[in-house]
Order: structure tokens, then sequence, then C-alpha cells
């Protein structure tokens, strides 16, 4: 049977299971045995349960449970309601004001979550009613925390580029130091096309409630102390030798703890719900792994893999030419698809053909993660969609609508990506 | 019978906590060994085999939440006979690949002991001691499918609405 | 025609997976096709650990293992990985031809053949300290990624560091570790010319990888195809052996261009590092009773 027959009846079966609702990770499993059944002479199911098996308790992965972890305690703390009172003072003279709290915040709680769902919910909780109740108008506050909020991946720690990590055996901890560059960069992006936005619709951006003087800004940065504590507990761990970048997630996960005993929120019920919450959350991504873990062998033993590779290669696309297809076919894949199915499922096929046009794979990395944040807010299924549909009870058209200006600056950043890749390069390569 | 299969999935999920506590005790243990200056010898081994079995025992907690992700896009637009039928199909998919997955653990474990698989890092473990999790988990993950496909065929299963799930990514 | 899938854990480049890739076209050279081996490298089948297994479970018919991975098995599995007790490349044959029939027995056992083995060039120290004795190793931060490793550390009074693979550069680069036992390769593709600049050419010991083959699948082959696959093995043995041999040369000129310095260790210093290895050796023997005893009585015989 030839390859493209092989390639339509996978692509076609995974479309059926997807689309009538099976889990995800059982879908992954299934497609990956009827590949394996049809088109290899190999039994499928020892193979699974070996490779399932070894993917499951590989040491590397141990980094995406306890970044999880963190994040649950951290969403039941006061964390993101003091950073909001530490950050207002400063914000006050920009143009925009406070509209730059969503991306400010993000960047920073960015540091110390993995997530990108987890960023925008944390600080949209604060946010949202803060900014609502000093009459910002909705649709520019909840657009650029869907935006902002996608930091979380790209900004170190990333469960997103823990998972490329692992799937493309990169060092984890150069993924990390590869995306503080482009996150702030983007950062900086979404705060100057707020400024803008703010000069052009001066009558929409209320008046400053309150001005401080200097001194008073710094006593209000007080409120900043913890989470700035957080983040060099745990960056501080990776660089001066006493934790490595896996292990940095247990030094967050005690971090979290302590913060939280200290701001009087840690007790027994909140310690349960979230250890319960993240042994789900983390069940609900191992599941979706393992089914991966099972389709790439299934991938490695059909060859569909080599031989697109080969294709491609054959193709003689420039890299730019390639690097454009990539970004449209990850674009059209993340609005049905959530990230870290996209990467899983697409690895074993794409890191051959990047690899043999010459992309640096860190480089890739960051593309990756950046085309990933876009997934986060494009309809159908994006997830910061979801958790600002759950907040403010907006349409999810409505909201992706106001979230589409971050969509375009994301699209702009992949690009610079490409013409200055120093931008992700440079740092990982003083480490 | 309810209250058992509910015990079930709680207790199988309770081990599965303690597992993940187990991960967090296995990287301070080597964090702390280090600083210390003694050597417990594979602990990134156990930190291994205790997030497996974090994974694995939670499965069909998970899965009684409703946080297994899967696509809604059609289930959420059909109504009545035609949304039931789609659930049941979904749910029928879903018990034979959960079967699959639980003999081919079952049977993972199994050959482990009988050819005396043992981890090749500093640990030396027999294999089939933490496999042992896995082949547990994926036999209660099918239980708990069969258990939604009885109900949904009966017409008493409940829709959970999380809002957990949304916060990952 | 019979299609086989061979894992292999090393990367395409490694001087161990081109030798297969020539071993594979040998073959289907020599029986016109009739067999043809399709070499996965890079673990991107099956995991290092998980391969012997796949063999011997006919999730994969042929496979490269690294021997030493399964002492916690079976200890003669570790024979070459025991410091010091053949420290050169000639040594390493022989003790490879003494260690081959008890190996072939085991694995008959298991339902699996052995095919040929090649040696890893070898292991040498790395360390940022001058090292004139055992003396000097004393509190070193030394990675342990083998109980090999381990045990060379709490002999010699190193704090042995479990630090995985992929994050050694890290753990170089911000001091988890300063020092660990390896070959000159390992040395050259993990960077460690730009955080460590010693290596002690101990000539410790040479693992060796080997070419395993499921004996059912060997023996649902024809005639013909067996003794063609069986003479294409040998040669890659002889070829691999001297391969290693050049690929150690090559690698070690290009650590020295990086600035690392090729040291032989002092006298006393191998004086001392006998004492460790022959307390491994003693403790090995424990270990691995009256078939260890045959096996060493036998490599110092020849
Ligand atoms: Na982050
Ligand atoms: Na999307």
């Amino acid at each position: 049977m030839n390859d493209i027959a092989v390639t339509t009846l996978l692509i076609v079966s995974l479309f059926l299971l997807l689309g009538s609702g099976v889990w995800i990770g059982l879908t992954l499993a299934g497609v990956a045995w009827i590949g394996m059944q049809l088109f290899s002479s190999r039994p499928a199911g020892d193979a699974m349960a070996v490779t399932v098996w070894g993917s499951a308790s590989s040491w590397t992965l141990t980094a995406l449970p306890l970044f999880i972890w963190m994040g649950e305690i951290l969403f039941r703390t006061k964390l993101s309601e003091s950073m909001f009172r530490g950050l207002a003072p400063w914000v006050s003279r920009l143009p925009g004001r406070l509209l730059h709290t969503n991306v400010i915040g993000c960047t920073i709680f960015a540091a110390v979550s993995g997530s990108s769902a987890a960023t925008c919910a944390t600080i949209g909780k604060m946010t949202l009613p803060e900014l609502g109740k000093r009459g910002y108008p909705e649709d520019i506050t909840i657009g650029s925390l869907a935006g902002a909020g996608t930091l979380g991946l790209l900004i170190p720690p990333s469960i997103i580029m823990i998972v490329y990590g692992v799937t493309a055996d990169v060092s984890i901890a150069k993924l990390f130091v590869a995306g503080i560059i482009p996150g702030i960069l983007l950062a900086a992006l979404f705060s100057g096309y707020l400024a803008v936005w703010a000069a052009v619709n001066k009558q929409r951006v209320p008046v400053p409630d309150q001005v401080l003087t200097f001194t008073q800004k710094l006593h209000e940065s007080r409120h900043l102390i913890p989470v700035v504590l957080l983040i060099g507990a745990v960056l501080g761990s990776i660089y001066t030798g006493v934790a490595t970048a896996t292990e940095a997630a247990a030094v967050g996960v005690v971090g979290a703890l302590v913060l939280s005993a200290l701001q009087g929120s840690l007790n027994w019920g909140t310690f349960r719900e979230s250890l319960m919450g993240a042994t789900r959350l983390y069940c609900m991504i191992a599941l979706i792994l393992a089914g991966a873990a099972f389709l790439t062998l299934a991938m490695g033993y059909i060859g569909l893999p080599r031989h697109l590779a080969e294709f491609v290669r054959g193709l003689g696309l420039s890299p730019f030419m390639l690097m454009i297809a990539l970004s449209i076919f990850y674009i059209i894949l993340g609005c049905f698809l959530d990230g870290i199915s996209m990467v899983v499922l697409t690895m074993g096929v794409i890191l051959p053909t990047v690899q043999a046009a010459g992309f640096d794979l860190v480089w890739f990395g960051i593309f990756i993660v950046i085309v990933v944040e876009m997934a986060q807010i494009t309809p159908p299924v994006g997830f910061n969609l979801f958790v600002l549909q759950g907040m403010t009870g907006k349409e999810i058209t409505w909201i992706a609508r106001v979230t589409a200006p971050f969509f375009f600056l994301m699209c702009a950043m992949v690009l610079l990506l490409w013409f200055v890749p120093q931008i992700a390069t440079w740092l990982p390569a003083r480490m | 019978m309810r209250r058992l299969l509910d015990f079930l999935y709680d207790g199988a999920a309770w081990l599965a906590a303690l597992a993940m506590v187990g991960v967090l005790a296995m990287v301070l243990l080597s964090i702390v060994s280090r600083q210390v200056g003694f050597h417990v010898p594979g602990t990134d081994a156990y930190a291994g085999y205790a997030m497996a079995a974090a994974g694995f025992l939670a499965l069909a907690h998970t899965l009684k939440r409703n946080e297994h992700i899967r696509v809604t896009l059609l289930l959420g637009r059909l109504k009545g006979g035609a949304r039931r039928g789609l659930e049941i199909w979904a749910l029928s998919a879903g018990v034979l690949l959960a079967a699959l997955f639980a003999f081919y653990s079952v049977r993972l474990a199994w050959v482990s002991r009988s050819i005396n698989d043992i981890s090749t890092s500093n640990d030396a473990t027999p294999l089939w001691i933490p496999q042992l999790a896995m082949a547990v988990g994926t036999l209660v993950l099918l239980v708990a499918l069969v258990d939604e496909w009885v109900l949904e065929l009966r017409g008493q299963r409940k829709s959970v609405e999380s809002e957990e799930a949304l916060h990952n990514e | 025609q019979t299609k086989w899938d061979l894992p292999a854990a090393y990367p395409a480049g490694n001087f161990h997976t081109e030798n297969l890739e020539l071993f594979a076209k040998d073959v289907e050279k020599a029986t016109n096709g009739k067999l043809k081996i399709q070499v996965h490298a890079n673990a991107s089948l099956f995991k290092a650990p998980e391969i012997k297994r796949a063999v011997q479970g006919g999730q994969a018919q042929i496979g490269e293992i690294l021997l030493v991975n399964f002492q916690n098995e079976w200890p003669l599995f570790g024979a070459d990985g025991i410091p010091f007790l053949a420290d050169s490349y000639d040594t390493a044959a022989k003790l490879w031809r003494a260690q081959k029939p008890m190996l072939e027995k085991k694995l008959n056992e298991q339902g699996m053949m052995v095919l040929y083995a090649v040696a890893w060039p070898p292991q040498g120290i790395y360390t940022k300290r001058q090292l004139n004795s055992a003396a000097d190793m004393k509190g070193l931060k030394w990675r342990a990624y083998s109980p090999a490793t381990a045990r060379i550390a709490e002999l010699v009074g190193a704090q042995p560091v479990t630090v995985q693979a992929a994050e050694l550069s890290q753990a170089m680069a911000t001091g988890v570790i300063d020092s660990y036992m390896s070959s000159g390769a390992t040395g050259y593709d993990t960077k460690t010319y730009e955080h460590i600049k010693n290596w002690y050419d101990t000539q410790a010991w040479l693992p060796k990888n080997a070419v395993i083959v499921n004996r059912a699948a060997f023996q649902a082959l024809d005639k013909p195809t067996q003794d063609a696959l069986l003479k294409a093995a040998a040669e890659a043995e002889t070829r691999g052996w001297a391969n290693s041999r050049k690929a150690n040369g090559e690698v070690l000129e290009k650590l020295k261009a990086n600035g690392m310095q090729i040291l032989q260790p002092s006298a006393q210093l191998k004086a001392d590092m006998k004492k460790v290895g022959d307390q491994m050796l003693k403790e090995w023997l424990e270990k691995a009773g009256p078939e260890g005893q045959q096996l060493v009585d036998a490599y110092r015989k020849l």
C-alpha cells in the first residue's frame, strides 16, 4: 500500500475518533493500533505496553507534574492580588495606564507558572474586576488578558517546552533560557500595541484614580516581594547549581507551599485540593502523552515520518517557505487541538524534516511554542478562550474577536524570529 | 455497588496523590543529598516510578470528574437520541481501547516478572513492581468506562461540568 | 522478502550506528534483498534499556544493546565494566573472547543469539582538578551514572552525584558536578571541554555494544540467508573494532584542539586506581559466583 493511502486512512480514523468525542489519549492509541495492525508486520500490544511504560516513567518528565502542582498551589493563594497592588502605581503614567497590568502581570506570573491558561486565570481573577470597577472597556481588557496569558508558555518555566524538549531530545535548560528574550519582546509588542490603542482611543481610557509620590509607589511595591522571591528561588536554584532544570520544579512546589503558608491560605483543605487538582491535571496530560508515545512508535514501524521527510526534502522548499508552510499547518491544527497534542502528534513527522533543512532545534522549539501560544486563542478549541468564557460569561466568538489583534502580533513575532534568529539562540549559546 | 465503585476510583486516586507527593520527595531528596553530601542511589528512577503511578492510578477518577479532554464540538450540537447514540459510540470505542490498554499493561508486568526484567540504572528494581501501578490503574480505568457505558445505556449518566481542566496548558 | 527492524540507542553519526548501517547494507546485498534490515537510530523506536526486552519479546527481531546496562540482571553482562580488568583494545578483545561463549549460553536461554560486539573507546577521568593520586579525588563532585561509577566514587572518597545525560552540560556549567568518567567521544559530544579542562587517559574499561537477534526470527530464515547474516556480522565486528580505535584517535585530537589537556595518569594514580579496580573485581566475583571466576580465569589464560 502506498504512503498516501496509509496517511489518508490514518488521518481519517484520527478525525473520526476525535470528532465523535473519543478521549484524545485513547484516540491516539487507537490510531496507532490501527496503523500497526494494518501496515506493519509486528503485533501491536506488547510494543505499546513497553513504550507507554518507558515514557510514563521517564525521569526527564518529572518536572511536568511538579510544575503543574506548583501552579495549583499558587492558584489558591493571594499571589495575583498582591501583584496587582504592587504593579498598579507604576503604570499609571503610561498611555493606556492600568491596561498594562494584564501584560506585565502575566509576564511576571509566567516566570513562576508553566502554563498559559493558569496564567490567564490567575491574573484575570484579579485584574478583570479591578479594571472593570475603574471603567476600562471590556473588549481591550479581555483581549489583552487572553493574549498576554499565553506568555506563560514562552517565558520559563514552561510545560510545553518540557514536552517539546523530551520529545525532540533538546536540553530543557537551553529551551528555558531561549524563551526569555522572545518572551519579553512579545510582552513589549503587546504593551506597545496597548499604548497605540490608548493613544487612538483616548476617550475610552479612564483617568487615574490617585497619583502617588515616588516613595508611596515604592512602598506599594512591597506587594511584589513574594512573587519576586519565588521567581528568585526557582531560577536561582538552577543558576547556582543547587538544582538542575528538572529538579527546580520541586523547589517551586516547596516555595509555593511556603508562600501559601505565609499568606495564611495554606490549610489541609487547600493542600488537598491543590494536590488532587494537580494529580488529575497531570493524569489528563499523561494519558495523552501515553497515546502519543504509542503513535510515535507505530509511525516508526510504518516508516511514515521517514517517507514524509524524504518527500518534503524532495520538494526542495527553501527554509523560509518551509517555515511559512509549517506556520500555516500549525495555525490550522491549533484551531482544533490543544498545544501538547499538537507537539507530540507532529514531532515524529516534522523533526526529521526540519533537521534536514538545517533548523536549529532550540530555535525551532521557540517557534513551536509561539505557534502553540496562538492556538490558545483561536476558536473553536482554545484554552485561554475557555478560561475567559468561564470567567466572564461572554461568547467564545466575541472573545476570539477581541483577542485577534494579539494573534496578529504573534504572527509578527514569528516573522521577527525568522529574520533575527539570535533573539532565541543568542542567550542559550552563552550558557 | 455504586459505593463500592466510587470507593475504588477514589481509593486509586488517593494512591495517585500519594505517588505525586512521592515524586516531590524523591526530587527533594536528590537535591538535599547533594548539598549535605550523602548519596541515595536511584532517586531519579524512584521519582519516575512515582510519576507513572500518579498518572495511571488517577485515570478513572479523572474520567469520572470529566477532566480527560476530548473534542465535544459535535456532541455539544446534537440533542436527544442522536447525542445519546454518539455518546454510546464514543464510550464503546473507549471501552475497547481501555480493555486493550489494560490487558497489555497486566501482561507487561507479568512478562517482566517471568523474564526477570530489572531496571538498568542504579536502583536495580525488578520492574514488575512499579509496573503494577500501570496494570492496576488501567484496569480501574476500564471498570470506570464500563460503568459510564452502562449508566449511559440506562440513561442515568450525569454530566459533570468541570472547570479544573481549564487551568492547564 | 523479510524485513527486520533494528532499534539502536545512539545517534546516526556515531561510529557504532554507521557500522550498523553498513552491516544492514551488506546483508541486503549478500541476500539479494531477501533480508532487509531497517536501522532505527537514536532510540527512535525503543530506548536503550528497552531494546533487549524488545528483541526477546519479538517486538524487534534484532537490536543493539550496551552490555553493561544489563549487569543488574546478570553480573556477567557487566564484565567489561569492571575497572582496570581489561584496560586496552587488545585486552578488551581478549575479554570478549572469554565472555562470548558464556553470553551466548545466557542469551540462548532467553531465546536470543549474539551476532557481534564492538568496544567503545576507553574510559578516562574528566576533572577540574590536577590528580596525582587517588587522595586528590577526595570530595570531588562525581557523576555516578551506573553502579560501577558510583562505587568508584565511594572507594576514592568522592561524592557520587546523580545527573542525567540530558543535563550533563548544564550540571558542569553550574558546578553540580566537577568530574566524571567517560570516553573521549562522550566528552566531545557533550562539549565537556567548555567546563572541564583535564582528561586523564586511564583506559579504565572498554564497554561493548552487542548486536543481538531473536532466535525464532533467525531460525525462520533459510540457510543461505542465515549464513550471509553471520558472515556480514563477522565482518562488521572486525570493521567495528578498527573504527573504534580510529574514532578514539580522531576525537582525542578534536578535544585537544578545543583546549582539553589529555594527560597520562601518574604512577601513583595508576597504582591507586589499580587498588580500586582490585577491590571492585573482588566484589564483582562475590556477586557473580563461580561463573564469574570461570570467566576471569579464562580471560587471564588468553
Ligand atoms: Na512560564
Ligand atoms: Na485553538
